[in-house]
């Protein structure tokens, strides 16, 4: 065929862990620099793309098979931000059909008819929600679909644990012909025991910190206007963070398997943080009694 | 679109070719609307698929599964082992597929042998926890105790659902162990129309099986697709100098893989033939013979000529051609005689009863009727010389209800009574008993190449009149029977009413 291969990311993380945001940022920022990217949203909520698209939602690949008799997935591309093509997986309403079999159809649709090559693509952004509870959600993980795994994680032990069950599944795969992990974005990282809890996690489970992300009100802003960071507030250093984040993963070439921790591993250095962090606390309470 | 060869899962028939099931009217009609005779299509109806409007009916009463084409097709294979990855059920099937085997191999003179097929019996727990290590465990037994040249996977709805990842085993025991290990997608809720179990196979052959940048060529080599039918194209084709290689039932891993060495692929059934022909000649430039099947003589005709065209053999094809219609046409005015006046029905797949329709007009019989189980507007190659519908109606003349439906009795009693023939044509058996209980006799054509050619015009003709012998015996079965139907529903004039009330009462 003498094409070029393209790129494929899934970038997976805890609900409302601040996924979406970062992956818009990041497709926005990869626009930008002049790439050709498709941001594909698996999530039946189906408002991965909503800040590259002015806080609009667009009609889901799985609308249109519930619609049609015959999918054309060309229709479910819908163009955003200095051109991005946002596509949504869509699903099933809360609490009925399967959502894990809505990524599986909705990806194969796309793939069967050649709509990542016709566009001439350099990227393919999955934007995956959380936990990788079956198989479908790990379709994106899979052999011949992303190259590249990294998860979003903030120093919240429930967003870890949600990191280490992906590491699981990434594991799982890895010997055949899956993704592998490129490594953990830290999101909302305003302190340095947050930062450290990060990087001892990172350590333990053998992989690394690709970019740590503070919390920031520019974000907000930008979201609650329906926009990126980078749409909103282009000179903010938030914008830099996020543009320095989408360089280094589209210079990322290598990524690893990861141990994830197992259940007892994961218990003993949660509670090893916890004595630690309940330390941090009362040496603060302490100072402000003292002042 | 192309086919695409890319991704492991096939696309299926509705999605590629715009595939119905639900029809009734003229045959004319239906080839009207047909992508063919609209021609070129515009860009927004996508390349192949074009829409024929369908009647949807408010339920089923019978139908088969794409998994069961990939039975009795991957299943079928000699030297292959077929591992059903599904639960128990879905292997019901392998007693039927296994006396089809037998029989099919004693027909054609091979060792007669029992199918390879293994279920991995998914339980309560496989579908919680996931049925990888199930499957992955079938493959290593299958490898024990059959030593197969191949090894295929059927998915299910099963596994389907909850996302089992049988690629990636499949790629990793196809390392280890050094054969093909190839997963077929044929999960029952893909498609509406079983017949994309025949593409799901193909589609997992032509990635993994058919030999690529082949070191040789065999000029004088054919594959012709097919089921399990006798062996009528070997005498054939020999008379043209040409070897046949019958793919996918009853071959040899090594005959599949030998596919991309032949001279060109011919089939009988567009129905069965169409997405392994036009991937044979897309991906391994094997040219697809495009012509009309071989059926009454202008179809064994063109069919003929058109191979010997693609061969470089048209010399020979003209005094075969030539020979055969000497040979046949005596008994074939006897034939015609008899027939004189008797009332035709043909129930069969779509293409095969185009062929069929053209073979009982040639034997002078009357068909104002057919039940065709699906419809394809256009096939892969999109080439209008396969045209079949078009080419029964140019050359035998309209069919004046002609109907599309996937067997239903409920609505088969109202069809044989709009046209009250004297016998009906069936594969698919299930319906003949409903025929019997009429008083009209059925001939099973079990063996699908019986119509076949100049002799499949004497061969049907003969059957006919077989079967014609049987007319009191039905008549006195008539007399004894009670249909399960209500008044109303046998008074009901139109087999598709329900479908209709649900068109005008419910969602567009």
């Amino acid at each position: 065929m003498g094409k070029k291969a393209i790129k494929q990311i899934a970038i997976y993380g805890k609900g409302g862990i601040g996924k979406s945001t970062t992956t818009s940022n990041i497709s926005a920022a990869l626009v930008e620099a002049g790439y050709k990217v498709m941001q594909f949203g698996c999530d039946p909520k189906a408002d991965s793309t909503n800040t590259l698209r002015g806080g609009e939602y667009i009609p889901s690949v799985l609308d249109l098979l519930r619609e049609n008799a015959r999918v054309d997935a060309h229709e479910a591309v819908f163009q955003g931000f200095k051109g991005v093509y946002c596509v949504e997986a869509g699903g099933p309403q809360p609490g009925v059909g399967c959502a894990g079999r809505g990524i599986i159809t909705a990806v194969q649709l796309l793939k069967q008819q050649d709509v990542f090559e016709e566009l001439d693509l350099d990227y393919v952004i999955y934007d995956v929600l959380g936990d990788v509870v079956c198989g479908g959600f790990a379709v994106p993980v899979r052999e011949g679909i992303a190259e590249h795994v990294f998860t979003i994680s903030s120093a919240d032990f429930m967003a870890i644990y949600a990191a280490n069950n992906l590491f699981r599944g990434i594991k799982t795969y890895s010997s055949k012909g899956g993704a592998l992990l490129g490594g953990v974005i830290a999101n909302s990282i305003n302190s340095d025991f947050h930062r450290d809890i990060i990087d001892d996690f990172v350590e333990k489970t053998q992989t690394q910190v690709v970019e740590y992300i503070p919390r920031s009100l520019t974000v907000t802003q930008a979201e609650l206007q329906g926009k990126t960071t980078i749409e909103a507030a282009p000179k903010s250093e938030q914008a830099a963070i996020y543009r320095r984040l989408a360089r280094k993963i589209a210079d990322h070439t290598e990524s690893k398997v990861p141990s994830p921790l197992d259940a007892k591993e994961l218990r003993a250095w949660s509670s090893s943080w916890a004595d630690q962090l309940i330390e941090i606390e009362r040496k603060t309470q302490r100072l402000a009694v003292g002042a | 679109m192309p086919i695409n060869l890319k991704t492991a899962v096939v696309e299926s028939r509705e999605q590629r070719l715009g595939t119905i099931i639900g029809w009734d009217g003229k045959a004319s009609d239906l080839s009207k609307e047909s992508a063919y005779a609209r021609g070129g299509c515009e860009a927004k109806c996508g390349q192949k698929a074009r829409r024929i409007c369908e009647l949807q009916g408010p339920f089923t009463q019978g139908s088969v599964c794409s998994e069961q084409m990939v039975e009795c097709q991957a299943g079928n294979v000699r030297d292959a082992v077929l591992i059903q990855h599904s639960p128990i059920g879905c292997g019901t099937g392998q007693v039927i597929y296994n006396s089809i085997f037998r029989n099919g191999l004693a027909i054609r003179g091979l060792p007669v042998q029992n199918l390879h097929l293994i279920s991995t019996n998914l339980l309560e727990k496989d579908m919680v926890f996931g049925g990888i290590a199930k499957l992955e465990q079938s493959i290593r037994d299958a490898w024990k105790r059959h030593n197969p040249k191949a090894i295929f996977i059927a998915t299910s709805c099963a596994t389907g659902v909850i996302g089992d990842d049988v690629e990636s085993v499949a790629t990793q025991l196809e390392e280890e162990l050094g054969i093909p290990v190839i997963p077929l997608h044929c999960e029952g809720f893909k498609s509406k129309h079983w017949s994309t179990g025949f593409d799901a196979t193909q589609h997992g052959i032509l990635r993994q099986i058919v030999r690529k940048n082949p070191e040789k060529k065999q000029d004088d080599l054919v594959n012709v697709i097919n089921l399990w039918g006798s062996d009528v194209f070997t005498p054939m084709l020999a008379e043209l100098g040409l070897r046949v290689n019958y793919v996918v039932d009853m071959a040899t891993v090594e005959e599949l893989a030998q596919m991309s060495e032949a001279a060109a692929t011919v089939g009988f059934c567009y129905t069965l033939s169409s997405y392994l022909a036009a991937g044979l000649e897309q991906e391994f430039g094997v040219p697809e013979v495009k012509a009309p099947m071989p059926y009454g003589f202008a179809g064994t005709d063109a069919w003929l000529r058109e191979i010997a065209r693609v061969t470089n053999r048209e010399g020979k094809a003209e005094n075969y051609i030539a020979a055969e219609h000497e040979r046949v046409k005596p008994r074939l005015e006897e034939l015609r005689k008899l027939l004189k006046g008797k009332r035709g029905y043909v129930s069969t797949g779509s293409a095969y009863a185009h062929g069929l329709i053209g073979v009982l007009r040639e034997l002078g019989v009357d068909v104002d009727g057919s039940l065709v189980f699906h419809h394809d507007p256009v096939y892969d190659s999109q080439d209008p010389r396969e045209d079949s519908l078009a080419h029964l109606i140019d050359h035998y003349g309209d069919v004046e209800h002609f109907t599309v439906g996937n067997r239903q009795q409920y609505q088969f009693y109202a069809l044989l009574q709009r046209v009250k023939p004297d016998f009906i044509i069936i594969r698919h058996n299930g319906l003949a008993p409903l025929a019997a209980k009429l008083g009209i006799p059925a001939i099973p054509l079990g063996d699908e190449h019986h119509a076949i050619g100049y002799q499949g015009m004497l061969n049907l003709g003969e059957s006919i009149l077989d079967v014609l012998a049987h007319k009191k015996y039905h008549q006195d079965i008539a007399a004894h029977v009670k249909l399960p139907y209500k008044k109303s529903w046998l008074k009901q004039k139109d087999p598709f009413v329900l479908a209709r009330k649900t068109a005008a009462g419910s969602e567009k």
